[in-house]
């Protein structure tokens, strides 16, 4: 089944449609079925199916683990940013109107979009690690 | 006639859901596992369908974006259970 030319055909086909299919979830969240942790799912999904058509080597290329580690620290810092920078303006925690003081929509929307931004990079990310994790390989 | 209309969708959607449950059926008594797996294939299959069903009776374009998201995740839960059973582990 590894040597599949069907497989890898569609895999490969398949794969950046996912892609692209997380990223129009991501988009999408707020006004549609979706958001942050649904495109993370997706995006590591496509990865996962990379890894089992392609095998572990060519996705770690694609993908390394030093990145993956480093996307799974700046998601939470992402959230935890927008929301620290309510704090510092002298507002509360997440309080998003601090973004744009002259339009709350406007700022509503910004920060709606970089915390669903830092959730969906920490799902992607930590979904990867806890794939690999499950098959057995070590840090 | 809209009502029509309506209750055609469903019979159609019912009618599939029954294929679904005899699939099912296979999924649960299949003598061998390739039986099982192309069993949950065709449910997973038949699933995208209903979705795509549901969303035009009641309307809803979101349920096509449910039903896009199953047909890929159904393709690769299929390759990951196939690879599974053949080798005992998920990636080389």
């Amino acid at each position: 089944m590894s040597d599949s030319v069907v497989l890898r055909t569609i895999g490969g086909m398949l794969f950046p449609y996912i892609l692209v299919y997380g990223l129009y979830v991501q988009m999408h969240g707020e006004i549609g079925p979706g958001g942050g942790f649904q495109a993370g799912v997706l995006v590591a999904a496509a990865f996962i199916l990379h890894a089992l058509l392609f095998g572990k080597e060519l996705t770690d290329r694609l993908l390394p683990t030093w990145l993956v580690d480093l996307a799974m620290s700046l998601g939470v810092l992402l959230y935890i940013g927008v929301g620290i920078l309510g704090l510092v303006k002298g507002r509360y925690f997440l309080d998003y109107s601090v973004l744009d003081p002259t339009h709350p929509a406007h700022a509503e929307a910004l920060g709606m979009t970089l915390v669903e931004a830092g959730v969906g990079l920490t799902v992607a990310s930590v979904i990867l690690t806890m794939v690999r994790k499950v098959n057995g390989e070590s840090s | 006639m809209t009502s029509t209309d309506v209750s055609f969708e469903l019979i159609t959607a019912l009618l599939i859901l029954g294929g679904a449950v005899l699939a099912l059926i296979r999924a649960v008594k299949g003598p061998t596992t390739y039986d099982r797996v192309l069993a949950v294939n065709v449910f997973g299959t038949k699933t995208v369908i209903i979705l795509a069903l549901l969303g035009y009776i009641g309307n809803r374009s979101g349920f096509l974006d449910i039903a896009v998201l199953y047909a890929l995740v159904n393709f690769l839960g299929t390759v990951a259970l196939l690879r599974f059973v053949e080798s005992r582990r998920f990636f080389q």
